[in-house]
């Protein structure tokens, strides 16, 4: 119930974003009965409140909504199942007793702070956006310089525009939406620079938020200076060779009032770190076993915080499966463990979970290192499949039937991408 | 009327292959660089009829968020999508809204093409 | 408005602070002018934070008298204040073997001095002590009064004090003109006339400038520029002491600092320039800081840095402090305050008491000067129970406001009450947007709450004042 945190529960999740809501409603479909989602904001729904954009729930819903539909939608199912979702309320540091029961310490206005114990958790916090000390861009540090998320929250909630002359750093989905968004605001989008020589978004965001308004996209492009004393008053910016290095004898300089950032995403994970939790260096979230249970016994994790994903459906699938499981394991079911490691190969820059057991179907999520096409997938020596496009941008969703690993008798399951490196395909992009 | 010869990128998939269409005004003469057929259903619909989903969003008062979120039921085209914006951002509303209550009609003048909230937003304060 | 004060302190960095301070023990009446939106948000805020044990400056120069003085300062100031303040010790390690002799020679320099517990280590001992330096270093002299502070909480908390003991502060307050005023001197500001039978000029980087309005211009003040790089937690506890090189003539060298926070900075460059408005940081500047820094110690990387600044230092002619009056009656500059200008502020806030004494201003003790001022509220640092007792009590404390550094709205609020006014005033009050996000989730709150307290819209809030605004209004030319 939307606001009530009483005693102890099966399972306590971290996080009311779309993962935390997803993994409460698998957990109470799996038999947990008193889950509890706890959320830092106000209202739970996470970053879905703010993208105002349609392109959610194809999958889960079976027709496309808007984050907002979404995020309510999730929510009244939850209530509808007796699950407590409290907001305000941030988890401030979690632990697990000399018994193994898990326990997270609430902050929650109102109500001050309080441990909570539960015999499963679900870690889903979500991710975080890069800096601009990530890109270590040289320059002065004047206000203007923001992420494009924190952007998207000023305009399709507070009622705030971030500037009138805006540049984008980065071609990532919520950067090209940012684009269309302040264009039709009335601000003047002067154009997105991209590092690579590819766009890290959707290609029908390419083409309807930058294309259908000229919002030119410059590839193989960075930011190399910030310029301005209180705000920023212009950028340079310089083509970019074969080894990403900024090529300092082409720059030149974009007139702008305001830079938005859209370089990536981390997960955020600093409650994980506290408990203990293996980390993967590469997707910078929990390593996890095929019933996404982290290196902590009852400590799950699903969504942005275990890796980055680019679509909200996907990010529900997942986060369905880690609720179930913690479900199940809150109401006594033991599973053997996991005897196969995932192992990522040729062209695969990491692949989740981490590890796989037999006489079961697993969904692996990977990412390639770079666009391929045609390209295959090929796991051992077990199947081979045509992908036709692949592209980092666009995370690969590839399902293993429980006869294909029956067949497999090593250790390490080997995961490659194969075919030829693709070019840029975007017709809008000018270098 | 003689042959006019358009680029565009497919959306159908990742590859975004480029499209070169000529056409005689809404008939499609020759269509190449799509690598599938799905290439060529999306450029009909582009050159015919090109719509685009919209969202925004508005004003309003006596909620918790200063701006309530909103959509356009079905896809309004392309070449009027400011001003279907410049229309839905005259509207005001004030708390409480509830997801899905429809804001305008006809929007454009279209049947069909109506404005609804996307959120649920309930009245604070007096 | 023109008002009449014994003492007009232009310039509300750490000098003009401690000075306002220092004076405000005496039945004076002072006024503090700030230009900026807030006190310290100079070249105070981009200070390196150390407090110097003096060895590596010569006792023939003033900065080199002031500087083991106010070293000594710092342990009841820091007690009367409540900022953090740690006694680290420092190491000026050998690179090269004719570093060695220099050792010796700042030993030596350091020793006549006074300077405490100098101390030569041999490779092994500094091994001992700092595993991770590079094992190419050849020895280490190391001083143990050397510490850190976060210079900006000390500028906070002296004008606090001041203010406390009756200094009247005014920023966004440049001072435009200078006036003989009867026996002193009338400051013209946008908010009014300030005159003074003493103006002191503490302006820092602008102090020619302002020597030359009072028609005292004697000396050039030329901008030192320093880079500096904060880096990630990853590198928390790698050095535990300040990492200096052999000093050069013109600066102290490029540095390992682990600052009070516990975070690893390294830095600063040290580059003249003729702007003194160029507080950019520069690609060239983080190459030389990296390459520097590495041959100290291997295992920092350019990958690790999660934010970077730069400061200008007041360079004066003759690379000394300017502290005296001039041949303007009244007019008194504290100029040319270049490193190790923070370690000797408080030595050179009683060194200019003592001056305007001899110059007849009549010091006559308060009986209630107040020398504390309250600790601000630092939630994340306390106690789990504290922190349970505390929001039990007050509601603010269990509303989060900034996750990475874990800032309640109780510590906003208690920003806002002492004088915060801007994001950054908040931020470095409160740290709330100095962690990883770097401000990417606390930034609507923070400025929610601003403009509640300062009564203001939205997108009236700034960054840190001036035209340093964040975000504007949406739908004013729809509605218009």
């Amino acid at each position: 119930m939307l606001g009530r945190m009483e005693g102890d529960y099966d399972v306590v999740v971290v996080g009311g974003g779309p993962a935390g809501l997803a993994a409460a409603i698998g957990a109470r479909d799996a038999g947990a009965t008193r889950v509890l989602v706890v959320d830092r904001e106000d209202e739970a729904g996470g970053i879905l409140l703010q993208c105002i954009h349609a392109g959610f729930g194809l999958h889960y819903f079976k027709e496309e909504l808007t984050g907002p539909e979404y995020a309510e939608r999730f929510v009244a199912r939850a209530l509808d199942r007796d699950i407590d979702v409290v907001g305000s309320a941030y988890v401030s540091g979690a632990g697990l007793d000399s018994d193994g029961t898990r326990r997270v310490r609430v902050m929650r206005e109102g109500h001050g702070i309080r441990t909570v114990r539960s015999r499963a958790m679900v870690l889903a916090m979500g991710c975080r956006e890069r800096t601009r000390g990530a890109l270590h861009i040289p320059g002065t540090r004047p206000a203007g310089v923001l992420t494009a998320g924190l952007a998207q929250r000023f305009v399709n909630v507070m009622g705030l525009l971030p500037g009138r002359r805006v540049a984008i750093l980065g071609s990532g989905d919520i950067g090209l939406i940012m684009a269309r968004r302040l264009t039709l605001e009335g601000c003047e989008v002067v154009g997105v620079f991209e590092l690579m020589p590819f766009s890290n978004g959707l290609t029908r965001n390419v083409v309807q938020c930058l294309g259908d308004f000229g919002i030119p996209l410059h590839l193989s492009t960075t930011v190399v200076e910030i310029h301005g004393q209180d705000r920023v008053d212009k950028i340079t910016v310089a083509p970019v060779g074969a080894d990403l290095a900024p090529d300092l004898s082409r720059c030149r300089e974009v007139a702008c009032d305001t830079l938005l950032l859209s370089i990536g995403l981390v997960p955020e994970n600093e409650l994980s770190q506290g408990l203990g939790v293996e980390l993967d260096v590469v997707t910078q979230g929990p390593r996890v076993s095929s019933t996404l249970e982290t290196s902590l016994p009852g400590v799950f994790a699903c969504g942005n915080v275990l890796h980055v994903h680019d679509l909200c459906d996907y990010v529900t699938e997942e986060a369905l499966l880690a609720g179930r499981f913690a479900g199940e394991l809150a109401g006594g079911v033991k599973r053997p463990r996991d005897n196969i490691r995932v192992v990522p190969g040729d062209n695969v820059r990491y692949c989740v979970p981490h590890t796989l057991a037999p006489g079961r179907e697993h969904t692996i999520y990977l990412r390639s290192e770079r666009p391929l096409r045609p390209a295959a997938i090929r796991v051992g020596d077990l199947v081979r499949r045509k992908l036709g496009f692949v592209t980092p941008a666009e995370m690969i969703t590839f399902r293993i039937k429980p006869d294909v690993l029956d067949r497999f008798h090593g250790e390490a399951l080997r995961i490659d991408l194969l075919g030829e490196p693709a070019g840029p395909h975007l017709a809008g992009a000018e270098p | 009327m003689s042959p006019v010869t358009t680029t565009l990128t497919c959306i159908a998939c990742p590859i975004g292959c480029a499209l070169r269409l000529t056409h005689e005004g809404r008939d499609i003469v020759e269509l190449a660089g799509a690598t599938c057929d799905r290439g060529a259903k999306y450029a009909a619909e582009e050159l015919i009829d090109p719509r685009r989903q919209l969202s925004t969003t508005v004003a309003i008062e006596g909620a918790r968020s200063a701006r309530l979120p909103v959509k356009v039921t079905r896809p309004v085209p392309r070449d009027r999508v400011l001003e279907a914006v410049a229309a839905i951002h005259r509207l005001r509303v004030r708390a409480p809204v509830r997801a899905g209550e429809v804001l305008l009609e006809a929007l454009l003048g279209e049947e069909g093409l109506a404005v609804v909230a996307t959120r649920s937003l309930g009245r604070v304060g007096p | 408005m023109s008002e009449r004060y014994d003492v007009v302190v232009i310039g509300g960095g750490v000098v003009g602070a401690a000075i306002a301070r220092e004076l405000s023990r005496f039945r004076l009446r002072i006024a503090l002018l700030e230009r900026q939106a807030e006190v310290g948000f100079g070249t105070s805020k981009t200070n390196s934070g150390i407090i110097h044990p003096g060895h590596d400056t010569s006792s023939a120069t003033l900065k080199g008298r002031l500087v083991v003085r106010g070293n000594a300062l710092y342990d009841r100031l820091a007690a009367e204040l409540h900022f953090g303040f740690r006694r680290i010790g420092q190491l000026n390690v050998a690179l090269e073997p004719a570093d060695l002799v220099a050792l010796e020679r700042l030993k030596a320099q350091g020793d006549a001095k006074g300077v405490p517990g100098l101390e030569l280590w041999d490779p092994a001992r500094l091994r001992r002590e700092e595993p991770n330096l590079s094992r190419e270093l050849r020895g280490a002299l190391h001083a143990p009064s050397a510490g850190v502070i976060n210079p900006y909480e000390l500028v906070f908390a002296l004008v606090e004090s001041a203010a406390r003991n009756g200094v009247e502060l005014a920023v966004d307050c440049p001072v435009t003109a200078l006036a003989a005023d009867g026996d002193g001197l009338a400051a013209h500001t946008p908010r009014g006339v300030f005159r003074g039978r003493f103006v002191l000029n503490c302006a820092g980087v602008a102090s020619d400038r302002v020597a030359a309005l009072a028609g005292a211009a004697t000396f050039t003040i030329t901008p030192r520029k320093g880079e500096e790089y904060m880096l990630d937690k990853r590198l928390l506890g790698l050095v535990r002491r300040l990492v200096f090189p052999v000093p050069s003539p013109k600066t102290k060298g490029t540095l390992i600092i682990p600052t009070f926070d516990g975070t690893i900075m390294v830095g600063p460059t040290a580059e003249d320039v003729l702007d003194r408005d160029d507080v950019a940081t520069t690609a060239r500047g983080a190459r030389e800081v990296f390459a520097f820094v590495r041959r100290l110690c291997p295992s920092i990387d350019p990958r690790d840095a999660i934010t970077a600044f730069a400061g200008l230092r007041a360079v004066a002619d003759g690379n000394d402090f300017v502290i005296g009056p001039t041949s303007v009656r009244g007019f008194v500059n504290v100029a040319g305050i270049q490193s190790p200008g923070l370690t000797a502020a408080p030595a050179i806030a009683e060194h200019v008491r003592d001056l305007l004494a001899a110059e007849g201003l009549a010091l006559v003790a308060k009986p209630d000067f107040a020398p504390e001022v309250r600790a601000p509220a630092r939630f994340a640092h306390l106690a789990p129970e504290v922190q349970e007792a505390l929001a039990a009590r007050d509601p603010r404390f269990a509303r989060v406001v900034c996750r990475c550094e874990l800032v309640t709205e109780a510590e906003i609020d208690d920003a806002v009450d002492h004088g915060a006014r801007t994001l950054d005033g908040l931020k470095f009050r409160t740290r709330a947007g100095m962690g990883r996000c770097q401000g990417g989730f606390c930034t609507p709150r923070a400025m929610e709450i601003l403009a509640r307290r300062l009564g203001v819209p939205l997108h009236a809030v700034t960054k840190r004042g001036g035209g340093s605004w964040i975000a504007l209004p949406m739908g004013a030319e729809q509605e218009a």
